[in-house]
């Protein structure tokens, strides 16, 4: 199996009035474990249903390995669909739900449940074959979904949060899982999550949406440490906000004003003074001040503090708003109360047009 | 029984039983139970009863007579053969009033064969009918299930749903009025010039088994698409999707995923359909107002108001009643469905 790779040239999908998908250019190289993230509703599974041929886009091309898809139903695509749900067949038996794909193409008995077994075991479900999906477990399932659509040797595999409806262990499990599957396959995956936490895990790539809009597409570790929009910043990870106009900017630094006095950060988009702005810190790069004073600091109140394990969550209230920070779990966060001095490096804060932010 | 006491309590569970005992007897033991009796005996009337018993009238008038003219020492030989007679006569009478029932299953045998081959034919149109209703009625229960945007499906439910609040004689008469003689289709063949009213050189649609036909499906199709209606449209639309996505042509899908999981439904639709049409009295009297052979269920009729041999009746809707169950255990085999499903 060899996956191919996926263009959106200028997509736009409407229903009827209303632009469920904005015009997005995208593309999906051959073999990349992509993800679409975004918040419910911002029209993730609407792309999914194009590129698998279940709706045509209003606008634009699709296309697969290089072929314009237009006027190819589901069953002409080198693509599968894993549902959200599943979608197994429950009065069909493990091996036949597998075999199923290949039963269509017309492939004779024993060919196809020797074909089913080998990817049932594959998936390490041998002794599972002769079951029916209702006597498996949530993560089993999803292994039978997962040889379902690999038996059809798809290019491209599409999963629409199929691991949402996994606990939280079995969740994680079955991301390595994924993950070593797509290696093997070299099959392109696109998986779809409104998770971070499993986009950013299993993912080369990711693109966030947010309503009908692809707002950055970039690899895992930049969407992570260089987010180009205030709502990637927020939705993608945490991060400290503070708000207010630019007062002072070069090609390299910007400082805006807030309550707590001038802040310094990174001008990512070349602000100038007066421009309203927006600064983000994550937790884990703002710090308790004590011996060296970064160059950013304010007093903030002590509010909680909630273990992680290895790591402690520390909440703080400044005058601008809440403050957390992140910091390893290695037993010197002594005893905080009433007010206490936080702050960071410039050059680990980023100041970015204000924008909409996720709030949840 | 247990898990009743569990959930309902002592008090609701036996209201529950007792209304369920109440129902099976009264409304299914009591008047099939009586049926099946009533089939099972016929009275064997002497003809000569009538005039045995006017002979034995006579004879106790002329032993009375004799009693009084007769000498004293033979009197009481007279006076026994007047007791016998008046307890012979009390006896014949008594056949008269409440005549000895003869049981067995004589009903059941001695059908004519005429009458078995009409048996047969019902049997076989009604079969028929279901495999015709079952055909018409799949594929529109599909499109109101899974295909026609909701609104759309709302309004064909409608509109199959109207007919039916119409009462079931001014339907089939609807049907009437289309297939008769000078009916819709004989008017507009006319109008197109292909019969003359005037010469009799019209369709006689009406004189055809396929008029019964057409009214019979029309008069239950309803049977048909709902229960196939229900157990499709808890179908999850999303194993349609996949089924197309593996590449499964429609045929495929049908076989292999629509019809497996509405299997319940469609043995419930053919069972009600069946079992409406094969006992379907009204539709056939209609339609053939007696021009062509007679439905089974007319027979039964007939044998009931018109013969008055309720006991020949009751062995004639008894065995309907058997063909029906064996029609139901055979569905149930043939689509490998239990009650518990058909049930649902
Ligand atoms: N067939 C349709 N007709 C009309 N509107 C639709 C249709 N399908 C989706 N939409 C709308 O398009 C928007 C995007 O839907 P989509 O299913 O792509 O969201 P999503 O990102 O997959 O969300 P979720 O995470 O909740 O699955 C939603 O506002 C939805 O209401
Ligand atoms: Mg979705």
């Amino acid at each position: 199996m060899r996956g191919k790779d996926v263009q959106l040239r200028d997509v736009v999908m409407r229903f009827g009035s209303f632009t469920a998908v904005q015009k997005t250019n995208l593309t999906i190289e051959a073999g990349e474990f992509f993800s679409i993230l975004g918040p419910s509703g911002c029209g993730k599974t609407t792309i999914l249903r194009m590129v698998s041929g279940f709706m045509e886009p209003t606008e634009g091309s699709i296309l697969i390995g290089g072929d314009d898809m237009r006027g190819l139903g589901p069953a002409k695509r080198p693509t599968a669909l894993i549902f959200q749900n599943l979608a197994l067949f429950p009065l069909m038996s493990n091996w036949e739900n597998v075999a199923f794909g290949l039963e269509a193409r017309g492939i004779d008995k024993t060919a196809r449940r020797a074909k089913a077994y080998e990817l049932l075991s594959m998936v390490g479900l041998e002794g599972h074959e002769e079951k029916t999906p209702a006597e498996l477990s949530g993560g089993q399932k999803q292994r039978v979904a997962i040889a379902r659509a690999l038996a059809v040797e798809p290019a491209v595999l599409l999963l629409d949060e199929p691991l949402s409806a996994l606990d939280l262990k079995l969740r994680q499990h079955m991301r390595a899982e994924l993950k070593e599957i797509q290696n093997r396959t070299g099959v392109t995956f696109i998986f779809i999550t409104h998770d971070q936490g499993e986009a950013l895990t299993m993912s080369d790539r990711i693109a966030v949406m947010k309503a009908g809009v692809v707002e950055q597409v970039d690899t895992v570790d930049n969407i992570y440490a260089n987010p180009k929009t205030p709502f990637v910043a927020t939705f993608v990870g945490e991060n400290n906000v503070l708000e207010g106009k630019v007062t002072r900017a070069d090609a390299e630094y910007a400082a805006i004003e807030t309550p707590y006095g001038e802040v310094r950060g990174l001008n990512q988009d070349a602000l100038t003074a007066g421009d309203r702005a927006m600064l983000f810190v994550r937790p884990e790069r703002t710090a308790l001040v004590n011996g060296v004073i970064p160059e950013n600091h304010f007093e903030a109140a002590f509010e909680r503090r909630d273990l992680e394990g290895a790591y402690v969550n520390l909440f703080f209230r400044g005058s601008a708003g809440p403050i957390i920070v992140h910091q390893p779990n290695i037993g010197m966060h002594g005893h905080l109360d009433g007010n206490t001095r936080v702050g960071f490096n410039a050059r680990d804060a980023l100041v970015m047009r204000a924008g909409e932010v996720d709030n949840d | 029984m247990t898990d009743l006491l569990r959930s309902y309590g002592r008090g609701l569970s036996w209201i529950f039983v007792s209304l369920t005992a109440f129902w099976i007897l009264v409304l299914i033991v009591l008047p099939q139970g009586f049926m099946l009796e009533t089939s099972l005996w016929d009275i064997n009337r002497d003809d000569q009863l009538g005039m045995k018993i006017d002979r034995a009238y006579s004879d106790l008038g002329l032993l009375e007579y004799d009693v009084t003219a007769a000498a004293e020492a033979d009197k009481p030989a007279i006076q026994a053969k007047i007791d016998a007679l008046q307890s012979e006569i009390a006896d014949l009478e008594s056949q008269e009033t409440d005549p000895p029932r003869e049981y067995g299953i004589q009903n059941y045998t001695k059908m004519s064969s005429l009458h078995f081959m009409i048996f047969v034919k019902s049997i076989v149109y009604a079969l028929m009918v279901t495999a015709l209703a079952l055909v018409v009625c799949y594929p529109i229960a599909f499109a109101i299930a899974k295909v026609a945007p909701p609104q759309r499906a709302a309004l064909m439910l409608l509109g199959l749903v109207i007919p039916y609040a119409i009462n079931e004689l001014l339907r089939v008469y609807a049907w009437l009025m289309i297939l008769d003689y000078q009916g819709v289709i004989n008017s507009v063949l006319m109008w197109l010039g292909m019969v003359e009213f005037a010469d009799k050189s019209w369709i006689p649609f009406l004189e055809y088994s396929g008029s019964v036909f057409v009214a019979l499906i029309y008069a239950y199709v309803l049977f048909m698409i709902f229960p196939i209606y229900n157990t499709v449209d808890t179908l999850d639309r999303n194993q349609l999707e996949a089924a197309k996505d593996l590449g499964a042509s429609t045929f495929k899908i049908h076989w292999r995923i629509v019809i497996p999981h509405a299997k319940p439904g469609i043995a419930v639709g053919c069972i009600m359909t069946f079992m409406l049409s094969v006992g379907s009295y009204s539709v056939p009297q209609i339609m053939t107002r007696g021009k062509s052979g007679d439905w089974f269920s007319q027979l039964i009729y007939r044998q009931f108001f018109e013969a008055q041999s309720w006991n020949v009746g009751a062995a004639y809707s008894f065995s309907l009643v058997l063909v029906c169950l064996a029609f139901i255990l055979i569905m149930m085999k043939v689509f490998k469905v239990g009650i518990r499903d058909i049930a649902k």
